[in-house]
């Protein structure tokens, strides 16, 4: 049996924590530059507003008190993500951290008779603790898993749980499944799937094991199973790469920051390339420095910073920029540093990346693939030639627009909640 | 061109050899930190308990809150600090004269959000 728990609403329920009167009332939050709709309350998905609504659409309504909107907060989100998992971690032998808002939890060794009960638990206890609304799904695969913990959010009478154990309950589930709500199905097939007559989950597993191989090839085929029952979708982060280090020793020391951010943005830029190479991304961004240790008469400083990214990315502006975000901390002038370099951590596929521009600012999205297959096609040549501006200059515009940020509650000591 | 290596386990950085057992107040501070929130204290509600404006509180949400605990409570839109008293109805007490008893009714968009277990006062 295999759990995933999916935070409900999850960037919504996040602002919430700290503002327990928008309770039942219509939110939004918005993706990086307030461009469109990246999560939902039940209340403003009944006021039919979708997923990837442009701003400027719903507008009115915020003006007129109707709905409230955010700015995504990702450093608010990201430590209340971190949170969620670290009560699942010390609940269950192990967890596999899917996205910012989903995992999937491992059960062996634990009686299937107590695995109910102990999701209930964790459901109350994540309420309680940090404030976050999850459901769960138990099933014996992961994509009916993920089919289960639909379930689980969408009928109250499950209380947050919904357990796929016997057969019955299984077909029942695939009937009541739309195909394109499936795992691993996308957008891209769906249409395909319309025009073939498969309509449901259900259909989909009438179809005779030759026909979905032919068709769909290995992937399908994996769906196919994992549909019914026979578990074939590995963890996937394990035969990846854990981290990507790019680092080196300078000829001569270097003193001043401009030159600095130079190496450091290029070092930055490599990891990024390999992360797209290797079809991963990474959700930690680290930057160390290191003085001459082998020079007696200097003073020495070897400091190291991470930085959490919002969202797992890949792409050379966000690896980029927050490798020079970091450097601006640790830097300090007066010392000779004679070696840097930039470690890309927590690293995941990039098609399990969920949240903000990936899936929803499409147009963004698309921009910044472009940007980085064109920078990725001219850098093979062998030379660095192409580079964004702040690997030049050593500066990192940061022109990001958030208009309706909410306070970093749990990350910047200066905007905790006031207590009257 | 640049050197590159897949570390695996971390980079060795010379401080590690230096961290050792020295105290760690976010240790004996903070017991449940998926649980822990901060609050400034605005105000003067809570003086006599020697709680002033601008304190730190720590704020544990894992806590069942007991009759005279100190908490941190959402009430009519605002946070608000107040010891809770269960018996004979549900009472927020402030700790000072100057302000009255809460008396939390039907009605009232209620709710205790975390039980406070320290106060951090700046002195200096």
């Amino acid at each position: 049996m295999i759990a995933l728990v999916d935070c409900n609403n999850f960037f919504v329920s996040c602002e919430r924590v700290f503002r327990p009167d928008l309770e039942g009332k219509a939110v939004v939050v918005l993706s990086n530059n307030d461009g469109c709709v990246v999560s939902r309350s039940n209340e403003s998905k009944a006021m039919g507003i979708r997923m990837g609504t442009p701003f400027f659409q719903i507008r009115h309504l915020v003006d007129n008190g109707s709905l409230k909107a955010y700015s995504s907060n990702y450093a608010l989100y990201g430590d209340l993500s971190d949170r969620v998992m670290s009560i699942l971690a010390d609940t269950v032998p192990r967890i596999e951290v899917y996205s910012i808002d989903e995992a999937y939890l491992h059960l062996e060794g634990i009686p299937d008779e107590k695995i109910p009960v102990m999701c209930r638990e964790l459901v109350v206890k994540i309420r309680k603790w940090v404030g976050i609304p999850v459901s769960v799904g138990l099933a014996p695969t992961k994509t009916l898993a993920k089919i289960s913990s639909h379930f689980a959010k969408r009928h109250k009478g499950y209380r947050g749980v919904c357990m796929m154990d016997t057969e019955e309950k299984m077909l029942k589930a695939l009937k009541l499944t739309p195909i394109d709500e499936v795992w691993g199905i996308g957008r891209k097939l769906a249409p395909k799937m319309k025009d073939w007559g498969i309509a449901t989950a259900y259909d989909f597993v009438q179809r005779p094991e030759e026909w979905v191989s032919s068709r769909l090839g290995v992937n399908g085929l994996r769906t196919w199973k994992e549909l019914q029952g026979i578990e074939c979708i590995e963890e996937e982060n394990e035969q990846r790469r854990k981290t990507i280090c790019t680092s080196r020793s300078f000829a001569d020391m270097i003193e001043d920051e401009q030159e600095l951010s130079l190496r450091v943005s290029d070092f930055a830029a490599v990891c990024a390339q390999k992360l797209r190479k290797e079809g991963s991304a990474a959700g930690l961004v680290t930057v160390f420095l290191y003085t001459n240790r082998f020079r007696d008469d200097l003073v020495q400083y070897f400091p190291s910073l991470s930085l959490k990214l919002g969202v797992a990315a890949n792409s050379t502006h966000d690896i980029v920029g927050t490798a020079l975000k970091a450097l601006k901390l640790i830097y300090r002038s007066g010392y000779k540093y004679k070696k840097a370099g930039v470690i890309v951590s927590d690293i995941v596929p990039s098609d399990s990346v969920q949240g903000s521009l990936f899936d929803f600012d499409e147009e963004l999205r698309q921009k910044m693939d472009r940007l980085s297959a064109v920078m990725d096609e001219v850098n093979s040549s062998g030379t660095s030639v192409l580079r964004l501006a702040s690997q030049r200059s050593g500066h990192y515009a940061d022109g990001i627009r958030s208009e309706f940020r909410s306070p970093l509650y749990t990350t910047s000591l200066d905007e905790i909640i006031e207590v009257h | 061109m640049m050197a590159q290596e897949g570390i695996h386990a971390g980079f060795p950085s010379p401080a590690t050899d230096y961290m050792t057992q020295a105290i760690d107040l976010n240790k004996e501070l903070v017991r449940h930190p998926a649980a822990t929130f901060y609050g400034r204290v605005v105000g003067d509600s809570m003086i006599d308990a020697g709680v002033d404006e601008g304190d730190i509180l720590v704020i544990d949400r894992s806590l069942d809150p007991r009759d005279g605990d100190m908490a941190v409570c959402f009430i009519n839109g605002e946070f608000t600090l107040k010891y809770l008293k269960f018996r004979p109805h549900l009472e927020l007490l402030p700790a000072n004269d100057r302000y009255p008893a809460i008396v939390v009714r039907e009605g009232d968009d209620f709710k205790i959000w975390g039980v406070v277990t320290y106060v951090i006062k700046k002195v200096r």
